[in-house]
């Protein structure tokens, strides 16, 4: 019964240490994996940002070509629309005054 | 078993003991001696040593525009030997390119192994060629300096060549702040040539380039080229240059010079039209020195705006006679009649009043003859003689403007003097650069007093003058007040002598004359309209001032 015991221990023993080995290398593993997964991600996004980032710079750059006084000067002049010669400026003191 | 001595049995035991004993020698040598280069050549197998480049620099206007900027666009490469139907893909291609397809063609059968058929396309085109999906064509992204405005500002702007270096205006001054500090990364790549997570890493983050913020106005730059290209064009004068500065600080509003160019096109260029003539072309001013040479007059007591002389329609100096314009006597004549009738007779009486001494004292003091200090490459000095080597005759053709040369931004700086109350100021075109210390702001900077308040002030009004009673009517704005002086100067040939009909005609000016503003000087090279293109250069200032003060939101001073 006592060798029976030892001999039973000694299995339960070893077995608990394979197992948590086994547990360990696993988890291990797992975390290898989820780093390796984990950065892939990052690199996907790392190249998603910088697209979009040219896109966004391409995009600003039209902006600025839309914006440009130039064109909008000769859009103006290809509706037919003129320079004004002189804007008039209502002073505003003589209005004040009269109140 | 039985037939094998045991002499043989050592034997074989002794072979493989040796044999074990070598194997193990040379695991031990590889383990230890040669680890080193073993290690060494497994890394250079998934490990990758790369460049981060550091993106340029963005330029803007004061306003925040975007002048140049920086972006990424796909190149097209080919490899031939995976492309299968090499024809049909050139002929695919030639459609999408807008190119004729037999150079494509040319380019996949040339027995490269790898081929550029385009460089930085634009984003449209490279989507297009995307969707048809031909095996053995692939993009690589190479970075493109835009500039959305085209050739607007293009001196002031400068450009950037294929090595990536700043060329000419801001680009080229301002290159190592634009340009930035390349980065490394040293990373394992697998199979897939994507960077291990948990392999070895190690990365220098480049230092991107610095964001530069111009004086320069989006707007009036862009009236003032449009004005300068078309009276260029319309007086068929071989080219031009205007410049807008605010008379406090010294900030170009605006800069232009013209024939002009593409920054994003340099190879298709015409060298001629690089050229910067508002900072590098020194020409003979004319009359516009009359400015210097009356403020030399004022400030030293040996005349008054009402000083009076008998103009005779030429004056003796040095033993030459200098006559007036088309040789016309005016009389009695004020100094502030000299300036509204551009009387050079006028000019000489002061100039001999104050002497060689005085006179080149003032023109120096002025700014001619050395460089304004702007922030922009390939600056010119002019030419002013030193007074040693002037001749008696000197005296008079300097004081109005013949036998000197000066850029037109020195001329822009001379009456930005006097619109400020006498002080040279520094030009500058960079009002602030951003990078990761934070932003850096250009101070002002004052150079030196050319002149005192007074004889500013009076200068003024006698520029005032000049454009309401005098020659210079045609720079009149409705409603503002405008000092200015008009200047037609003759050209001088390589033997010394002046060219016959032709001329360079300049008009310098501020706005409002009450509080100037703005300073702007325009200048016409031999343009081919009746007097010498001074109405077109004044009509040129009116419009570039009634749309800058239209911009500015500048409150009338007059009546119209």
């Amino acid at each position: 019964m006592r060798a029976a015991t030892w001999e039973m221990r000694s299995f339960l023993g070893a077995s608990a240490a394979i197992a948590v080995a086994f547990v360990l290398a696993l988890a291990y593993l797992a975390s290898s994996t989820g780093v390796a997964t984990a950065g892939y991600e990052a690199q996907r996004l790392q190249a998603t940002r910088d697209e979009l980032r040219r896109r966004n710079t391409l995009l600003e750059l039209e902006l600025a070509k839309l914006d440009a006084p130039a064109r909008i000067d000769s859009e103006a002049k290809r509706l037919g629309l003129v320079r004004v010669p002189f804007i008039p400026v209502v002073q505003a003191e003589p209005l004040t005054a009269r109140k | 078993m039985a037939g094998i001595s045991a002499t043989r049995l050592r034997t074989i035991f002794a072979l493989f003991a040796v044999l074990s004993i070598v194997l193990s020698a040379r695991v031990v040598y590889w383990q230890t001696v040669a680890r080193g280069g073993l290690l060494e050549r497994a890394r250079g197998q998934v490990v990758s040593d790369e460049v981060i480049p550091a993106q340029r620099g963005t330029i803007r206007d004061r306003s925040g525009a975007i002048l140049a900027a920086t972006v990424e666009l796909r190149s097209l490469y080919a490899i031939p030997s995976r492309v299968k139907d090499k024809p049909a893909a050139a002929r695919s291609l030639g459609v999408l390119l807008g190119r004729d397809a037999a150079p494509i063609l040319e380019r996949l059968t040339s027995g490269g192994e790898w081929v550029f058929i385009q460089r930085r396309l634009p984003e449209t085109t490279s989507e297009a060629i995307a969707k048809v999906r031909i095996d053995g064509l692939g993009f690589i992204k190479e970075p493109k300096r835009l500039y959305p405005n085209e050739d607007l500002a293009a001196h002031a702007l400068g450009f950037v060549n294929d090595d990536g270096v700043g060329q000419g205006g801001v680009e080229g001054w301002y290159d190592e702040v634009l340009r930035g500090v390349n980065g490394t990364l040293v990373v394992e790549r697998d199979p897939a040539d994507r960077s291990i997570a948990v392999g070895l890493r190690e990365a220098v983050a480049p230092r991107h380039g610095a964001d530069v913020t111009l004086t320069i106005d989006l707007v009036v730059q862009t009236s003032a080229e449009r004005e300068l290209r078309a009276a260029v064009e319309r007086d068929r004068a071989a080219s031009g240059a205007i410049v807008v500065i605010d008379p406090r600080d010294g900030a170009i509003r605006a800069m232009a010079s013209y024939p002009t160019f593409h920054p994003a096109g340099i190879a298709a260029a015409d060298p001629a039209s690089m050229r910067d003539r508002a900072i590098a072309w020194p020409y003979e001013p004319g009359s516009v020195m009359k400015v210097v040479t009356m403020a030399a007059g004022i400030e030293t007591g040996v005349v008054t705006p009402t000083t009076t002389y008998e103009d005779r329609g030429y004056a003796d100096i040095g033993g030459r006679r200098l006559l007036n314009a088309l040789g016309r006597a005016w009389g009695p004549t004020t100094m502030t009649q000299v300036l509204e009738r551009s009387a050079n007779a006028g000019a000489v009486f002061v100039g001999a009043k104050l002497g060689g001494q005085r006179l080149s004292d003032a023109i120096r003091a002025f700014g001619f003859g050395t460089r304004t200090g702007v922030d922009l490459a390939g600056e010119a000095n002019g030419l002013v003689r030193p007074l040693a080597e002037w001749y008696p005759v000197d005296v008079g053709t300097a004081a109005f403007g013949q036998g000197l040369t000066s850029t037109p931004l020195q001329l822009a700086v001379a009456y930005a003097a006097i619109a400020n109350g006498g002080v040279i100021v520094r030009p500058y075109v960079v009002a602030s650069w951003r990078d990761a210390d934070g932003e850096h702001r250009t101070a002002p900077a004052a150079v030196r007093r050319a002149v005192s308040a007074g004889t500013a002030s009076a200068l003024r009004d006698m520029l005032v003058s000049a454009v309401d009673n005098g020659l210079a009517q045609g720079a009149r704005v409705p409603g503002f007040s405008v000092g200015g002086k008009t200047g037609t100067a003759q050209i001088p040939s390589p033997d010394g002598r002046y060219i016959d009909d032709d001329y360079i005609s300049t008009f310098a000016g501020f706005f409002p004359a009450v509080d100037p503003t703005f300073v702007a000087v325009i200048v016409l090279e031999r343009p081919r309209s009746k007097l010498f293109g001074t109405v077109t250069a004044m009509s040129t200032f009116r419009a570039v001032a009634q749309d800058t003060l239209r911009y500015a939101r500048i409150q009338p001073d007059r009546k119209p």
